[in-house]
Formats: C-alpha cells, structure tokens, sequence
C-alpha cells in the first residue's frame, strides 16, 4: 500500500499510458488490411494493393498494408492474424495433390510402375471429403497431332476406368485430353519420349 | 415482306442460340465447396442454395457465410480459397484454358476476411488475378495471403 503510493507521478503515467495502449493495440487492429503469409508449400510470393489512396507491395512474411494503399507496410503479430483470420484458415480445404501415370508407346498401356500407383490414388482420393478430380492425357511428338490428341484421350478414359473400377465409381472427373500441345520435356516434333507420354492426375 | 420475317426469324434464333450460350458458359462449375461449418449459401443465377461440402461454385456465383460460420473452395486450377464469418465474396471472372493461354480469375471480396492460396492461374499469368475489394484491388503473385475486409460503418 505504501510503496505504491511513493511511486513517482512520471512512473505511474508511463504505466497508465502503456496499458491503454496495449488495450487499445489488442481491441483495434488495422481495420480492413491484407497481409502476406508463406504458402502451403513454403515459398513465398508477392502481393500488391492497388488502393484509393496509393499503392504497396508486400515482399515479407507476416508483412500487411491496409487496402486503400495509404500507408508503408507494416507487421503483422500471428495473435493478430489468428484474431482476424483463425476460421478462414482453419477452413481452408486440403490442398489439391497431383499424381503422374505414364505409359508403354503408342497405346494406353500404363507401365509396371504406374500401374502399382493406381491403388494409392484411389485411397488418397477415399481420404478426401467430397473430392473432385482432373484426368487429363498427354503423348509425346511422335505421330500426327491429331492421332495424339486421341491417343491422349484414349489414355485419360482407360485411367478413369481403371480408377472407377477400384473404387472411385461415383467420383467427379473431369477427363480431357491435351494431346503433344502440353509436353513435360519439351522435345523435337516426332521425339519418342516416354516422360510425355503421360495421364496427369489431380485430386482436388 | 416475306424475306423481313424470314431474316428477323433468323435474327431471333441467332439471339436464342447466343443467349442459350451465355447460360450453359454461365452454369459451368468452375470449383467446389469442401469445408463448411456453420450455415452459408451459394448464390448463382439466381438461385441460392445452402452450401455443402461438393456445392458447385460458377462464374457469377456469390459466396456467404453467416456469422460464426466458414468455408472453403478448391478451383480447377487449384486455387484455394476459404471465408471466416459474415464474408460475402463473387467469382466475376474465370477463365482456364492453360493450352489457349486464356487465364483470368477476379473476384470481388465485399466484406469478411479471406484466406487465399493460389493456384495455376496466378503461376501462368500473375496479372491475370485480382481480388476487388471496397477500397482497393489486390494482385497476386504466387502466394497465400489473408485479407479482411470491414463493413461500411
């Protein structure tokens, strides 16, 4: 009682003064703001605010600017951005995988290896809640253009049936075919390559 | 006279076929809900419907979440995006056609807070991906990053 009655007035102000700030700090953030975090995968972009009052880029993480651009950016505390964004992030959906079948030459014979894969697929995709999926079917340069466009999507089918077969029966696939115009090593026209001659799957 | 109402006859399946055109482009889901808590709906051509894990999400289509309720969406291009409480959100623009080179994704974030992850869109063509919001347009440069945006006071 009697030490806090002896402390100096310019004490007490400061601790008065500090706490308001602190209240206040904590009750009002920046109001409507974006701010950069590292993506699911760990590498980290760019963001830029075209606002009324100027423009900012943001280049680090847990960096923010308010969006009507009119201040440098500043940093963002995580207690914060929970604050602001705890549900948003907690429900963020799984992030799409992506799986690669590839194929003997000049049919939709998927070799040893990519056949083995098939069941993972199917569980990877069982483990999701209401997955969607991409089968899209590629060739590599060798033939006609339009022979690969089929071929490609002769691929994409045989994979969709082979994956409805072991399980994925009533799943949503969008099946399509990009033929040699969507190569993974880019190549020569007429170039065999067995990397191109490829089903691209993804699980979303 | 004759060939006035033929012409008009034509004028008008040309204009019948157009708009048949712009609904089916309209309808074409172009992602999917996947998480939801709490009670939120999507709206497309005018019809609301409340959200579910594998709603379809198309161009044109509103997004809202109730307070207290969230939910998440994964595009075709593997762009995803979830919603904290009382957010509204529209998908004004989609465009993926990677082997035609068209790419656009804009939407346009009324109010509520955003949690956004890009996808093969903002990979391809950066400046192909914007999120409008009341007081300023955010770019994205392949990256995650979270937005809040304040009601009116």
């Amino acid at each position: 009682m009697k030490v806090r009655t002896t402390l100096p007035l310019a004490i007490k102000r400061l601790v008065l003064t500090g706490l308001a700030c602190s209240l206040l700090a904590a009750c009002a953030g920046p109001q409507s703001y974006v701010a950069l975090v590292p993506s699911p995968d760990g590498s980290l972009g760019k963001v830029v605010v075209k606002g009324q009052q100027g423009e900012q880029l943001l280049t680090r993480a847990q960096q923010g600017a308010l969006l009507d651009g009119s201040k440098p950016p500043f940093d963002v505390s995580s207690e914060q951005l929970q604050r602001d964004f705890g549900a948003a992030m907690r429900a963020r959906p799984a992030m799409p995988e992506q799986f690669l079948l590839y194929f003997e030459t000049g049919g939709s014979e998927l070799t040893a290896e990519s056949k083995a894969l098939l069941q993972r697929i199917v569980q990877s995709a069982l483990a999701r809640t209401a997955v969607d999926m991409s089968v899209i079917g590629h060739s590599d340069t060798q033939g006609a253009a339009d022979a690969n466009e089929a071929l490609a999507l002769q691929r994409a089918t045989a994979v969709a049936d082979q994956l409805r077969g072991l399980g994925l029966a009533a799943t949503t696939m969008a099946i399509e075919s990009h033929g040699e115009r969507n190569l993974l090593i880019s190549t020569p026209d007429e170039t065999p390559e067995p990397r191109n001659r490829r089903v691209e799957i993804t699980l979303r | 006279m004759r060939l006035l109402l033929k012409m008009s006859h034509a004028l008008c399946a040309a204009a019948l076929a157009a708009l048949s055109m712009a609904a089916a482009a309209q309808n074409t889901s172009v992602g999917y809900v996947k998480t939801v808590t709490g009670d939120a709906w999507v709206s497309t051509a005018g019809q609301r419907v409340k959200a579910a894990p594998g709603t379809e999400v198309s161009i044109g289509s509103q997004i809202k979440t109730a307070p207290g309720a969230s939910l998440g969406i994964t595009f075709k291009d593997n762009t995803v995006m979830s919603f904290g409480p009382d957010t509204e959100m529209t998908v004004d623009a989609y465009l993926y056609a990677p082997a035609q080179g068209q790419l656009q994704l804009s939407t346009s974030l009324v109010k509520g807070s955003l949690n956004y992850v890009s996808g093969v869109i903002a990979k391809l063509k950066p400046d192909a991906v914007t999120v409008k919001t009341p007081s300023g347009i955010i770019g994205v440069r392949g990256t995650q990053f979270l937005a809040k945006v304040e009601g009116a006071q």
